[in-house]
């Protein structure tokens, strides 16, 4: 992409921009995804947890990528992907709930900061498919966007059998006596014809990449697939559960984070030139307890890691102050500091999809100083 | 209609399909059996809109099969007739309604005291609060205050995912809304001025004044103004919302997480409120009323003739034309005014209009609307459930859940992304392929008397030649119809 401010307006609907957010639910330990191997207190606190410097792909001086997301690293070495360290929200419950709620609502207020960005940015409604929830129920993030759709299958879009007689007929009747509804008539006979030619037809990835048969995997496909048919995807989320590492936290954990990192690079790569106006977000209620526990997991903390790759990204950095992991620089029980807040790193993102007008309405009451990203 | 063993076969086929998701068949769905009467039913014989398809579709959630012709019996000529509809749906306490509250019944949580409805999981209830709007504009024979409250629930929205509004939505729904939807509009917003849910939507709970010099929240004295009544335009200061804002120190409710007892209470703390003298619109409000400062400021706002213009001009956005026109505007706060804001008076005079009798088929129905009043034209019985639910939220109208205080936009041009939906939700309805919603196509062409006088019915009127050709050339007659342009409007 390349004038991002004027991005919404500008581009063809085919060509719009999507955004994926990707919810680590369970509160991902940011001290694994991206440990700050160069950091001596890292060390200290995880003895048993840490990954050494020599077998985690290197960021910086500072920082590395835990090996299971090794497959990340070539979009990072690309400045495809850039990764924002400390960051979290004000959330002091350590409740998954609550860290949960606050985050993706945006603070105590009415509707999620999707919606509300996709609410704000367009005052004349959505399109029938601009906003789309992986999953079995819509995530609060999403809540009051002008239309969200929870998709099980790509099948639930179309009509159904039957659906090609019905369309002609109902071609002819809005050409006819559509009125205001004619356009927006015209726009969804064409999303049915594709999503028709999509059913039935065996889905090739791009590029050489090949997806995972796991749910994320194949859900980030079809969003692919969406978004390749042009039928006006603006908004997704997708959720990866399972983070809440007590216990055993590598058995756990590791191969989540195979799955991320190969469902995300798998995605890019089939997007090819797409991936300009693709941007994706990875995010966590909140991360975990620097000091590992008895049982090899780690506890409820604070700060955490945020990923964003794709278009126009300023990637092949790690943003955010970092705090250090000195006893005296921890939070509470222990914990990473929050020193970059969540909504600063969405800011960034959001501007770049025609929301840079609309920041003060989707973050009510919180003064944006959106990252460089 | 649907036979004794096409019912049965309804019954256990639901029973099955929800066996398999581990939910029972909600047994309120068999009170909805009086709707499965066999009895033909007569359609409009004209090729256009006539008065009473035009009344009914405005005051309504649509024509259930032979409303028209209850409707056109009421009187001798059309005018009589939706006249004496009119009077008949201006005093809902007079019907009967033994179907909404035989289904209702089922949702008893709903009628619980605020601080109990915390015992319930939040996700629960907003599936029960919107189960029982649905229920209720679906079955219930008060159709015109199910209308008036859902244009309330605009007016004075909010989100049931903010803070404990969550649990007291269904609080302010019943308290507020329902109970006030038709009668006075100063109590009306009395009373939603004192809603604990509203109390924390628009920050009230915290409006206070403990030291001198400290600044009260501002959040719902400047919605009362923008929104609630004089209108953005109204003529009313930035001093008049802070002066307001002063009035109105001191209330505040009890919140999970600060309070271990008597959540949801509504409270007036003396010692957060500023007793001094406030001056609100270029009327006083002498030192040292108290809890009193509310009703004063109730009453200077409600007087006001701003109000009456905005009010008015809501309504008639709301039954007559996105673009209201002057003289009904006009018209309908004269009566506003004259009446002190009673609502049966003002919305009388709306509907004695030439332009609301004008106005046919100019407003978009929103999509709770175009749900409802598909499900209510085809005769279906559905549990009001999470599938039903599904499409409103897919078309981004789903109660209780627009997140500012403006409510849901009632201009067309906010709503004409959601036709994709529309049409699949048609095609759905037709197939039988929502779960928890019936519909039995065959027996209700049969009442109607053929497919033609279905499509009278659906329609309000005969379907044009144009539109005759399009449903013979589709097996799929009631999708088409429900999907068809003419369905869209009202």
């Amino acid at each position: 992409m390349r004038n991002p401010t004027s991005g919404a307006l500008t581009v063809a609907p085919d060509e719009s921009q999507t955004l994926v957010v990707v919810f680590l639910r369970g509160g991902a330990d940011g001290l694994s995804l991206v440990p700050p191997v160069g950091d001596d207190g890292y060390h200290r606190a995880r003895p048993r947890l840490r990954v050494t410097e020599a077998a985690a792909p290197s960021l910086d001086e500072r920082f590395a990528l835990h090996p299971r997301l090794a497959a990340l690293h070539p979009l990072y070495a690309r400045g495809e992907m850039a990764v924002v360290h400390a960051v979290g929200s004000e959330d002091t419950t350590r409740s998954h709930f609550e860290a949960q709620d606050l985050m993706e609502h945006g603070g105590v207020m009415g509707g999620g900061w999707l919606g509300r960005f996709l609410r704000a940015r367009s005052a004349t409604g959505s399109r029938a498919l601009a906003a789309v929830a992986f999953g079995t129920a819509l995530p609060e993030a999403m809540r009051g966007a002008p239309a969200a759709t929870v998709l099980r299958s790509l099948d639930d879009f179309t009509l159904g059998d039957g659906g090609a007689a019905l369309t002609a007929s109902l071609a002819g009747l809005y050409e006819r006596d559509g009125g205001i509804l004619a356009a927006p008539a015209r726009d969804s006979l064409r999303a049915l014809e594709r999503l028709r030619s999509l059913r039935g037809t065996t889905y090739r990835p791009q590029h050489g990449a090949t997806y995972g048969a796991d749910d994320f995997s194949q859900s980030l496909q079809q969003v692919a697939q969406l978004i390749k048919s042009g039928v006006g995807l603006e908004a997704v989320s997708v959720d990866l559960g399972g983070w809440d590492s007590h216990f055993a936290q590598g058995t756990l954990i590791e191969p989540l984070m195979m799955r991320l990192a190969d469902g995300l690079s798998a995605f890019c790569a089939d997007l090819g030139p797409r991936l300009a106006t693709t941007s994706i977000v990875v995010m966590t209620e909140f991360g975990r307890r620097v000091e590992e526990n008895a049982s090899l997991g780690t506890d409820h903390g604070r700060a955490s890691v945020m990923l964003v790759l794709g278009g126009g990204v300023r990637g092949g950095q790690v943003y955010g102050e970092w705090p250090g992991l000195d006893p005296g620089a921890l939070d509470g029980p222990g914990d990473l500091p929050v020193r970059t807040n969540y909504r600063d790193v969405l800011a960034a993102v959001l501007a770049r999809h025609g929301g840079g007008r609309v920041l003060d309405r989707v973050f009510p009451g919180h003064a944006v100083r959106a990252l460089p990203l | 209609m649907i036979d004794r063993r096409a019912f049965l076969q309804l019954g256990s086929a639901l029973a099955a399909s929800s066996m398999l998701a581990c939910d029972r068949l909600p047994p309120w769905l068999l009170a909805q059996q009086p709707a499965f009467d066999d009895a033909a039913f007569a359609p409009p014989v004209n090729a256009h809109v006539d008065l009473v398809s035009h009344v009914i579709a405005r005051l309504s959630y649509g024509a259930r099969p032979g409303e028209y012709a209850r409707v056109r019996a009421l009187g001798r000529s059309q005018e009589a007739a939706v006249d004496a509809y009119i009077r008949e749906q201006l005093a809902p306490e007079a019907l009967e309604d033994a179907h909404a509250d035989a289904a209702l019944r089922q949702l008893s949580m709903l009628e619980l005291p605020a601080g109990e409805l915390f015992e319930f999981k939040a996700p629960v209830l907003l599936e029960s609060m919107t189960r029982g709007t649905l229920v209720r504009t679906l079955l219930s024979t008060r159709q015109l205050h199910e209308v008036m409250v859902e244009f309330w629930s605009d007016h004075f929205n909010i989100d049931s995912s903010k803070g404990d509004c969550r649990w007291l939505k269904a609080h302010d729904d019943r308290v507020v809304v329902r109970a006030n939807a038709m009668d006075s509009f100063a109590a009306l917003l009395r009373a939603s001025a004192l809603s604990p849910a509203m109390l924390w939507y628009l920050d009230g709970r915290v409006n206070r004044r403990t030291i001198a010099g400290e600044k009260p929240n501002e959040n719902y004295a400047r919605e009362l103004f923008e929104l609630h009544t004089l209108g953005v335009h109204g003529g009313y200061t930035q001093q008049d919302v802070m002066e307001a804002a002063r009035a109105l120190t001191g209330w505040t409710v009890r919140a999970v997480g600060e309070s271990s007892f008597g959540l949801g209470r509504v409270e007036f703390i003396p010692e957060r409120h500023d007793d001094g003298e406030k001056v609100i619109l270029g009327q006083r409000i002498a030192a040292g009323g108290g809890a009193q400062d509310i009703d004063r400021l109730v009453e200077i706002v409600c007087a006001h003739p701003a109000t009456a213009t905005h009010i008015a001009t809501k309504l008639c956005r709301r039954f007559i034309d996105d673009d209201p026109p002057a003289d009904a505007v006009r018209a309908v706060a004269d009566t506003f005014r004259r009446g002190g804001g009673d609502i049966r008076p003002t919305l009388h005079t709306l509907f004695s209009t030439p332009d609301f009798l004008a106005s046919r088929q100019r407003k978009l129905k929103r999509p709770l609307h175009f749900v409802v009043s598909a499900l209510r034209v085809t005769g279906a019985v559905s549990d009001a459930g999470p599938a039903l639910q599904e499409y409103l939220t897919r078309m981004g109208h789903a109660p209780f859940q627009y997140p500012t205080p403006d409510g849901y936009p009632d201009e067309a041009s906010a709503w004409t992304g959601t036709l994709l939906w529309r049409w699949n939700f048609a095609m759905a309805l037709q197939r039988n392929r929502i779960h928890g919603t019936q519909v039995d196509l065959a027996s209700l062409e049969r009442r109607a008397g053929g497919r033609r006088h279905l499509a009278a019915h659906v329609l309000g009127r005969q379907p044009t030649p144009h539109e005759w050709a399009a449903h013979e050339s589709t097996p799929d007659t009631l999708a088409l119809l429900l999907a068809s342009p003419a369905f869209q409007r009202t």
